[in-house]
């Protein structure tokens, strides 16, 4: 966790796919023109969510099974810093769908589905802040954030594929793979989501950091 | 008399077609720019989303400075 | 002892003590017969898709009452009593089946009240009871875990309310549209998707709950 060198992979990735992103040839498609370049921004940011959130439940597991309070303070920063990034996605798919799709919010599932998953988390993190025993708080929130988990695969990956979205790849729409990601747009999407991901994880260290020394110094 | 309302009814036929024209021309010229800045406007967001909670972490260490700072 | 006799006696416990009072299945289904009789008092005639809509918002609203008592009526000191003499395993599969039980008679009597007072029959009737024995089984199987968490979270109705709903509303979403479907009287190879989607649900949800109940349950 204290080594450099992916911070300063997930950075130069990042910088990478934002000027590769900015310059580089994509394809013309009749809506999305030169907005399709957004998916290089947008896109890596629920990336980025969905790898925190299996960080947290990851830890989530840990503490269930040896409790030690570390683990419970790693599940709820990288929660937290799930939670920043999910919001970031929205609102840029917000954005994006009132310049493409007309409307800011157009009811679409994947929309629905990423609100409803923030919401699981947020609730999350309520029951966090409803309980005040240290150690119960700990036990009762990995255990809801294991139970919630899987719902949010179910939501976030198999809903969307049963109904039609004007997302990309779902419902009668093809996939990116079909026509438009073609392989330069891949050498830049990879690579961000990947920058993206990293950056995400070392937030995420910095706040369980600072965490925990709020917690050394409490005591 | 017809000639001039036959010639009369061709004009609006072609004006009508000039409509069509200008009407695309100007749906392209708006798409010119290629909604370039819908990621423009994207990416500012995510900076400032990033950076505002920079500022809350920033805000929680400064809590533990002063408290360390009082305890020595 | 081993499981199953556990089970079989805890379940008979439930329905005993239900028995004695009627205390739940009675409060719930004046609950549901009144708000239907409002709702018809209010809407008159109405079309088969708000029908529908309403029948489902009735249905959650009775089930997260219903179901919610499982955990949160019971006093600390039978909590430490059953503790002592049953497996938490035993302990969640005889209040899961216990509410299934419930829900499963709640969800007939509400529907054939729905039916009569409203005067409208679904076109495919036996798909529409397919879906709602469905839902009320994931109703029940979901918010018994959910009223663990919450009772052991100290302050129970507000927290089983937020920690239920973007839980179940993914299950909703399935449901609606398969009972959209058996209302409109699509063929049936349509709907076997969504039956199959709630089917697993349901086993994941299980799977968790009896997973990580035994952690919940252990003070």
């Amino acid at each position: 966790m204290y080594k450099n060198w992916w911070k300063i992979l997930g950075a130069l990735l990042v910088i990478y796919s934002t000027i590769a992103g900015f310059l580089s040839d994509v394809p013309m498609l009749p809506i999305l023109h030169e907005s399709i370049r957004n998916l290089y921004f947008h896109v890596p940011m629920w990336f980025g969510m969905i790898v925190l959130f299996s960080v947290s439940v990851y830890h989530s597991i840990k503490f269930l099974s040896n409790s030690n309070p570390e683990h419970d303070l790693k599940a709820v920063e990288s929660v937290n810093v799930g939670v920043v990034y999910g919001i970031l996605g929205i609102v840029t798919g917000a954005i994006w769908a009132k310049f493409t799709w007309g409307q800011a919010w157009s009811f679409d599932v994947k929309q629905n589905f990423a609100a409803i998953a923030l919401l699981l988390y947020f609730a999350y993190l309520v029951l966090r802040n409803a309980i005040d025993e240290e150690q119960k708080r700990a036990k009762i929130s990995a255990i809801y954030n294991i139970f919630a988990f899987p719902m949010m695969v179910v939501l976030l990956f198999v809903l969307p594929r049963l109904s039609d979205s004007l997302h990309p790849g779902n419902g009668g729409n093809p996939g990116f793979n079909s026509y438009d990601l073609d392989s330069r747009m891949r050498a830049i999407f990879y690579p961000a989501c990947l920058g993206w991901i990293l950056v995400g994880y070392w937030i995420y260290t910095i706040l369980y950091r600072v965490r925990s020394l709020e917690k050394n110094n409490n005591i | 008399m017809k000639k001039i309302s036959v010639t009369f009814l061709m004009l609006m036929l072609t004006l009508q077609l000039f409509a069509q024209n200008g009407d695309s021309s100007l749906t392209e010229s708006v798409y010119a720019t290629g909604k370039i800045y819908v990621v423009v406007a994207c990416i500012v967001l995510i900076l400032f989303g990033l950076l505002f909670f920079l500022f809350t972490i920033e805000k929680r260490l400064k809590k533990l400075e002063e408290k360390s700072s009082a305890k020595n | 002892m081993n499981l199953s006799t556990q089970v079989k006696h805890l379940v008979k416990k439930e329905l005993l003590l239900e028995w004695r009072s009627k205390y739940a299945l009675n409060g719930v289904l004046l609950y549901v017969v009144s708000t239907v009789f409002v709702c018809f008092l209010s809407f008159v005639s109405i079309e088969i898709i708000t029908w529908n809509a309403l029948f489902w918002i009735i249905m959650l609203f009775a089930s997260i009452n219903a179901v919610s008592k499982s955990f949160l009526q019971e006093s600390k000191g039978r909590h430490l009593y059953i503790y002592t003499i049953a497996s938490p395993i035993a302990l969640i599969i005889s209040k899961t089946v216990y509410n299934v039980l419930l829900m499963l008679v709640l969800t007939i009597i509400a529907l054939s009240f729905h039916m009569v007072v409203f005067g409208r029959v679904p076109q495919d009737l036996p798909m529409y009871l397919l879906a709602t024995l469905l839902g009320s089984l994931s109703f029940s199987t979901i918010f018994t875990m959910i009223s663990a968490i919450a009772s052991k979270a100290g302050n129970g109705g507000m927290l089983m309310a937020i920690l239920g709903f973007p839980v179940i509303i993914p299950v909703l979403v399935v449901l609606i549209k398969l009972t959209k479907n058996a209302i409109d009287g699509l063929d049936r190879s349509v709907s076997w998707d969504e039956v199959g989607m709630l089917l697993v649900i349901n086993v994941l949800v299980m799977a968790v709950s009896l997973l990580l109940f035994p952690y919940l349950w252990r003070d």
